[in-house]
């Protein structure tokens, strides 16, 4: 054991010491997860990818790749063969929209009315947040309540008695706090 | 026969609703309480003349007797009996039957549990607004989804039987059934909460009276909602469990304000504050049950649950509106005794960890609102069509779950009223240290990526501090440290944890591939041999199945089929799935070729710890049913946050509620 001040109880070392090998093992772990070497995806992982984000045009509400229609077939084998040669996720995804139309795509573009589906969420959250901080200071802002000799004598009587106070209301719930 | 019973049943139903709800009313508003107590009889009336429908048309069914259009539509002598016996709610006439008699179940509860309070204004006006819910719920019976119709069958008629997909898996004897407890569940404490408005006792009596209503109805829901993504993960065939399809969304939003307001409703229970945002929480549950029903039912969105399209669309969205306003217009006129003078002391309290959790709660299902309804708006305002589909939910849910799991982790530590540094970072280390080994696990078994990484961590961390309470409770009570809503609402954190860990690794990890295979040729996917072995024809009443066999690294075999049904010309597949706790492997068949070599074309998805979702929901439902049950009483006096501006105490030395 070592007597040295610096780890003493209560030292910045002892209390900190642990959460710094906490948040050193954390991000080696992730720096690991983030960019260590992961097998590259196959042409049929990007198939399968795409086309869980194109909606099976006959159906309703399922992507190609959840659908069995004939349609839905084809269009999987169409990716399958746009992959092959070469062309990038979102030059596929575009052929589609061009072709059907963008309700083709699962995914709303970010244009257009279509923005407010992206931002709306964004400002409810952001305003939660601001309501939380506004509420936060005025509670801090506020004076503590303290008893005062007269709710004391308040408590002091309702104790004594056996009567509900307020016969309409025994269990005393319409009483404001 | 049956028609009669059925029509006598929902008349009386619908009669007796009114009556009681005059009755009762009358009662409160001219303080005669020998009418007000008369609601006893009046609900068991109303839960009779549920039962009497239910009873008709299950009768109806059973013996199939097709002078009932619905029986005509949904039925068939060839369907088999639990199928059969599941089409009460296979199709949305008969679904609103199995509603009103669930309805009229809690309303009997409801005047059992409060017998000897029933001329109590509170009560009294809680089974009022039930009363006039039931109202509701017959007049559709009786109106718009009239499910006693009756039709003249030609000699030798026999139905179409359910939609097969209603027929193809004995879990659709369940989920609708437990949803609908939870959806209905929801009425019992948004009475209370009017009937609080009403009465001007806006205080916690209602509040301690509805509590366990609250949390009975919020299993269920949950329940109902694995059970239906379990459902469609057995069925559907696609290899996924959850499709953020409407009806689905529709489920997930009540469960999501509920869920906000079984934390927020904590808060003002020890500290009175919250009155009005609690009261808001839970009437919007109610109406999101309704507008949920409407969004499912009515066929204005695209979805495998529209039944048809019908007028009930506009009575719904009619109640829809008249519960948001009633509300409304009543915390207006309250609002003077909805103030609370109460404060928060800091955010990094108990009390400041469920607020952040509402607010992300609502955010959550804000976006599942909006997500939903989208294709609506864009169509109300530019008449163009758009889709928003799977891609967008998750990206947007993704952050907010996190954020959520990373609350369960800090949450429970916390005391009421103010947390200091110190504490935080004695409580929360042995549960870090699990969050980072679950990471480095992770990692060593070959997970990357960033953000299923991290929820891994934030999964880790969140069951140990769930976990520590758990310790703690115990060496402090025995078994008693399991039961109790503290106690039993950890196990729940646990149940939460292992299905945002499944979710996390089974939506990032999934592969999917196509295989089409000629008898004999086997397949390599994703570290799994398949090898297809041949086929199986078996013919049942209801339908041919043609079995595809395939053993999957050795086991099997397998047999996913082509389903063909004796009644209408669609043919659905059945999946087959081997799990096992570290992977499923869900084979589908896409297509059988006819011909000489007779290849099958068949769907590959190998997803990791699918199995640990129903696993989670069965721990969700344990911890539930545990929270349910009385936990240790606590001592009044006892102190149970941690004093203003002293050194708090290492470890809790009071029992938490």
């Amino acid at each position: 054991m070592s007597s040295s001040s610096a780890f003493a109880k209560g030292s910045p070392i002892r209390r900190w010491g642990p959460w710094l090998a906490v948040a050193v093992v954390a991000v080696a772990a992730l720096s690991v997860a983030a960019f260590g070497t992961r097998s590259a995806p196959t042409a049929q992982d990007r198939v399968s990818s795409i086309s869980r984000t194109v909606k099976c045009p006959v159906c309703s509400g399922e992507s190609v790749a959840e659908s069995n229609a004939p349609a839905s077939q084809e269009i999987r084998r169409q990716i399958a063969e746009q992959v092959q040669q070469g062309q990038t996720d979102e030059e596929i995804r575009s052929f589609y929209s061009a072709k059907y139309g963008q309700a083709i795509l699962l995914t709303p573009s970010a244009s257009g009315v279509n923005v407010l589906v992206w931002i709306l969420p964004i400002v409810a959250l952001a305003l939660g947040i601001a309501a939380l901080v506004i509420v936060f200071r005025r509670w801090s802002s506020m004076p503590q309540e303290r008893a005062s000799d007269e709710d004391r004598e308040l408590v002091e009587s309702a104790l004594h008695s056996d009567e509900p106070a307020n016969e309409s209301d025994p269990h005393g719930e319409g009483a404001s706090r | 026969m049956n028609l009669a019973l059925g029509r006598a049943g929902v008349t009386l139903g619908l009669a007796a609703a009114i009556l009681g709800a005059v009755t009762v009313g009358y009662g409160l508003i001219r303080h005669r309480p020998e009418l007000v107590r008369l609601s006893r009889w009046y609900a068991a009336l109303v839960f009779f003349g549920g039962l009497l429908a239910a009873f008709a048309m299950e009768r109806a069914l059973i013996t199939r007797d097709f002078t009932l259009q619905y029986v005509a539509d949904n039925g068939s002598t060839k369907t088999p009996a639990l199928y059969n016996f599941a089409t009460l709610w296979g199709a949305l006439e008969g679904s609103i039957i199995l509603w009103a008699l669930i309805l009229g179940g809690y309303l009997v509860a409801v005047v059992l549990k409060f017998r000897k309070r029933l001329a109590d204004p509170l009560v009294g006006w809680a089974l009022f607004t039930m009363l006039v819910v039931c109202i509701f719920f017959f007049w559709l019976l009786v109106g718009p989804a009239n499910p006693f119709k009756s039709f003249s069958p030609p000699v030798g008629f026999d139905g179409p039987g359910p939609n097969p997909l209603l027929q193809n898996h004995p879990l659709m004897a369940f989920h609708p059934p437990m949803l609908y407890l939870g959806y209905v569940g929801f009425t019992v404490p948004f009475a209370f909460a009017i009937a609080a408005l009403v009465t001007g006792r806006v205080g916690e009596g209602w509040l301690l009276a509805t509590r366990r209503w609250t949390l009975i109805a919020w299993g269920f829901l949950t329940a109902g909602i694995i059970l239906g993504s379990w459902w469609s993960y057995e069925v559907l065939g696609w290899g996924g469990y959850w499709a953020w399809d409407p009806v689905e969304n529709a489920s997930l939003m009540p469960w999501l304000t509920g869920t906000a307001y079984l934390h927020s409703v904590l808060v003002q229970e020890r500290r009175g504050m919250l009155r009005v945002w609690n009261i808001s929480l839970l009437c919007a549950t109610f109406a999101l049950t309704i507008l949920g029903t409407f969004i499912t039912r009515s066929g204005v969105l695209e979805s495998v649950h529209a039944f048809t399209t019908s007028g009930i669309g506009v009575s719904l969205i009619i109640f829809f509106a008249l519960i948001v306003l009633t509300t409304v217009v009543l915390i207006g006129l309250r609002g003077d005794r909805l103030r609370s003078p109460g404060r928060i002391d800091s955010p990094l309290s108990r009390e400041g960890a469920f607020l952040a959790n509402n607010v992300l709660f609502a955010a959550f299902a804000f976006v599942i609102l909006l997500g939903t309804i989208f294709p609506l708006i864009v169509e109300a305002i530019n008449d163009d069509r758009v889709s928003v589909g799977v891609p967008y939910f998750n990206r947007m849910t993704m952050p907010i779950g996190l954020t959520l799991l990373f609350l369960m982790a800090i949450a429970p530590v916390l005391p009421w009223r103010k947390a200091s540094g110190e504490l935080l970072r004695h409580r929360l280390l042995w549960p870090a240290w699990i969050g980072v080994a679950s990471m480095v696990f992770a990692v060593v078994v070959g997970a990357r990526g960033f953000a299923p990484v991290v929820a891994f961590g934030l999964g880790g961390f969140a069951a140990g501090s769930a976990g520590r309470q758990l310790v703690l409770a115990t060496r402090r009570q025995g078994w008693r440290g399991l039961v109790g809503r503290a106690n039993g609402g950890m196990i729940v954190h646990l149940g939460v944890v292992i299905i945002a860990v499944a979710f996390a690794a089974s939506s990032s990890y999934v592969r999917q591939a196509e295989f089409t295979l000629t008898q004999g040729q086997s397949a390599e996917f994703a570290g799994h041999t398949l090898v297809y072995e041949g086929q199986n024809v078996k013919i049942e009443e209801a339908k041919i199945v043609n079995q595809v066999l395939i053993r999957i690294d050795g086991t099997g075999p397998w047999a996913p089929s082509l389903n063909k049904f004796a009644n209408g010309n669609q043919t659905i597949g059945t999946p087959s799935v081997r799990s096992t706790v570290t992977d499923d492997v869900a084979l589908s068949v896409i297509a059988i070729k006819d011909g000489e070599n007779g290849s099958v074309t068949v769907r590959v998805t190998v997803q990791p710890l699918i199995i640990w979702l129903w696993i989670g929901g069965g721990v969700m439902a344990l911890g539930t049913l545990l929270a349910v049950f009385p936990g240790r009483r606590r001592n009044p006096i006892d102190a149970v946050s941690a004093p203003l501006s002293v050194e708090p105490p290492k470890e809790p030395t009071g029992a938490t509620a």
